[in-house]
């Protein structure tokens, strides 16, 4: 899942953003609203942790023009301001969530896997597709009631098939969504990975859950 | 005294009246006492004149025929007369005189005397003396009077005046006492109700609180004499409304900037523990949360400070300190900073430049004016600290950006600055007003502004500034 950061305290920016790669997110951080604005609306991100207070642009006024340009990208509100009509300008402008700061790092992931649920209609962390399933909370799979242990990337890239399972993914959509593939150079690493995927996942297993359409991408399913 | 209005205007209005209608029933009094007096004296005077009329001069010589009059016949309360001729024989006496004698009083001819007197049974009376020449029986017409005078004395017994007079006084004063009594009340509704105006602007005084001072008191149906107070009250509450939402605003800041530093904190510290990891990273996000810790102290330390200034609480303990290490003291902490962004820093002051001042609070004023100039300053700039001329202690110069003009007004308020956003605790818009503060309690005051050369200088003035004292010859202060 791909998170774009916007907060100008550059300790706080730099503490958040590590700690949601090592959450296994894709992070692009920015320490304005102009900057924020312009990668918000290149890329297709997941959710926005958005401050309210930075330069050039306040956080308001980057949630507004996002929400004008009909973006529907989940955004939580951090914000050191907590008063009342504060949350609720905020929300009204189209935030998901509002989280003041001080907060507790599990609370923001929590929140961020919340309004990551909702944007792709899952009802809880829990994902089934047939017998594998994905708990989004605790980053553990299984399949058979057997644990499969993934690495970070494979996860990702697994979490994000499920979150879109039934539908084919391009393989650019998940370069876009799915952490650093991006700044791999080589071409073929999203199919590298999707076959280190189908290894841990369907080998050893009669029905095939990854599936791949040629010249499309991959889906994830019982039926292809 | 007692302190309600209302009891106040009601005695006042009160003892007024009870002098007024003092006054008037004594002056009552005293003129119907003279008019029964008067009356009394009426009747004395035709009783007199008649007992004269019994005297008579005759060829035969003067005698006096006495016709019975009742009033001096009876045995109660009599009245009693005393004739006599030439002024030294008794001529005739009332029956019920007996022995005794009257005073004369001193009457002249044509000019009958009055006077109060003790009548011989002891009652207090009045008396009239008469004196006249003698009637003349059966005289030629035209024959003048007789040469012959015969003195009347006639007294009677004042009781029946004086009941009277105690009756008509009982009514006066009874009269008096009623109207003092209804006026009195009716002065007390009609104070009370002339005050409604007062109890409902303090009922609405009383109803008022906190959170709506901001709404003034409506003055549009005061009466003229209440409005201005009403008036003044408002301007006073809208002064603390003003302040109120200062002091929210001020809290709400004061919170955001305590919270923005915990939260990176916190941050910091809880991504660190989520995983294992080599001890440097450990060491590296220990040092990370040592900057933030310390950052966040100085802000505190700053916040308590404007928080001591406020409530008065700081204490000035003025000594002869030398400027230059003082601003090298304070510019040690940015020297990092400033080396990150190529900032080239100039202490210019005089290597003999003493202050008489409070240095503690002093380094407060440059360290943040410093902590400023290397936060603010564009990178490959410069600054200097120089000594002032004249009134001027000191001024901290950098090569700029300027300060926005619509900055420059409010640039030493709280929570003012360059950028809404710049946040992290330091620069929050505290360290300028701050300066503002301490500057006051030490006499200075601090001031800003941009120059033609496009660089920004932070002025502070008024302290005794001098020269340090090899030999008291070479002393010279300016």
């Amino acid at each position: 899942m791909r998170v774009l950061l916007i907060e100008d305290f550059e300790p706080l920016a730099r503490s958040l953003a590590q700690g949601l790669r090592e959450a296994g997110y894709a992070v692009d951080a920015s320490a304005d609203g102009e900057e924020g604005l312009a990668l918000a609306e290149s890329s297709p991100y997941d959710a926005i942790l958005l401050d309210l207070m930075i330069p050039k642009l306040d956080g308001l006024t980057v949630l507004r023009r996002l929400r004008a340009r009909g973006a529907a990208t989940a955004v939580i509100v951090m914000t050191a301001r907590d008063q009342v009509p504060d949350r609720v300008a905020g929300l009204d402008l189209g935030a998901d969530d509002y989280l003041p700061k001080p907060f507790a790092f599990e609370e923001l992931l929590a929140r961020l896997r919340a309004v990551i649920r909702r944007r792709y209609q899952a009802p809880s962390n829990l994902v089934r597709v047939a017998d594998l399933e994905i708990d989004a909370a605790g980053r553990a799979v299984q399949r058979g009631g057997r644990a499969i242990a993934l690495s970070a990337l494979e996860y990702a890239l697994l979490e994000y098939l499920a979150m879109r399972r039934g539908q084919v993914v391009t393989r650019a959509e998940i370069r876009e969504h799915v952490y650093d593939f991006a700044a791999e150079p080589a071409s073929n690493v999203v199919d590298v990975y999707v076959g280190y995927l189908r290894k841990k996942i369907d080998d050893g297993h009669p029905v095939r859950l990854i599936h791949t359409h040629r010249g499309l991408g991959y889906s994830l399913g019982e039926a292809p | 005294m007692t302190r309600s209005l209302r009891l106040r205007l009601t005695l006042a209005v009160v003892i007024v009246l009870a002098a007024v209608l003092a006054t008037f029933a004594v002056v009552v009094h005293l003129v119907l006492e003279q008019a029964l007096v008067r009356q009394l004296d009426v009747r004395l005077a035709g009783d007199a004149a008649a007992v004269a009329g019994m005297a008579e001069d005759d060829p035969a010589g003067p005698e006096f025929e006495y016709e019975s009059l009742p009033q001096f016949e009876r045995q109660v309360r009599p009245s009693y007369f005393e004739a006599w001729l030439d002024g030294t024989r008794v001529f005739a006496r009332s029956p019920t005189l007996g022995a005794h004698d009257l005073p004369t009083l001193g009457a002249r001819p044509g000019a009958p005397a009055f006077a109060d007197v003790t009548l011989p049974d002891g009652r207090p009376g009045r008396a009239i003396a008469l004196r006249q020449p003698l009637r003349i029986e059966d005289g030629p017409p035209g024959a003048g009077p007789s040469t012959r005078l015969v003195t009347v004395v006639v007294a009677e017994g004042t009781e029946e005046v004086r009941e009277t007079l105690a009756t008509m006084v009982r009514w006066l004063w009874a009269l008096a006492l009623g109207a003092f009594a209804a006026a009195a009340a009716a002065a007390y509704l009609i104070v009370a109700r002339g005050l409604g105006p007062v109890r409902a602007v303090a009922a609405q005084i009383e109803r008022l609180d906190a959170d709506e001072l901001d709404r003034p008191l409506p003055t549009a149906s005061l009466p003229e004499e209440i409005e201005p107070v009403v008036r003044k009250l408002n301007e006073l509450l809208a002064r603390l409304a003003a302040s109120f939402a200062r002091e929210r605003r001020f809290t709400a800041d004061v919170s955001h900037e305590l919270r923005t530093p915990l939260a990176a904190l916190r941050t910091t510290l809880e991504v660190a523990a989520a995983q294992d990891r080599p001890a440097a990273a450990y060491r590296a996000a220990i040092r990370d949360a040592t900057a933030l810790a310390t950052q966040t102290q100085a802000l505190v330390a700053n916040l308590l400070m404007l928080a001591r200034l406020d409530a008065r609480q700081v204490e000035v303990e003025t000594r002869e300190v030398g400027l230059r290490a003082l601003v090298d003291d304070c510019w040690r902490p940015f020297e990092g900073e400033a080396a990150a962004r190529r900032l080239r820093f100039a202490n210019e002051i005089a290597a003999d430049t003493t202050v008489a001042t409070d240095p503690d609070k002093l380094r407060i004023v440059i360290a943040n004016l410093l902590s400023n100039a290397a936060a603010y300053t564009a990178a490959d700039g410069s600054i200097a600290a120089r000594d002032g001329d004249g009134r001027t202690l000191l001024e901290i110069v950098d090569s700029g950006p300027r300060i926005p003009d619509e900055l420059l007004p409010r640039l030493f308020d709280r929570f003012s600055r360059g950028d809404a956003a710049r946040s992290g605790g330091v620069h929050c818009g505290i360290g300028l007003a701050l300066v503002r503060g301490v500057c006051a309690i030490l006499g200075l005051e601090a001031a800003a502004e941009n120059a033609a050369d496009g660089s920004v200088c932070f002025r502070i003035t008024g302290a005794v500034r001098g020269r340090a004292r090899p030999s008291p010859a070479m002393s010279r202060a300016s």
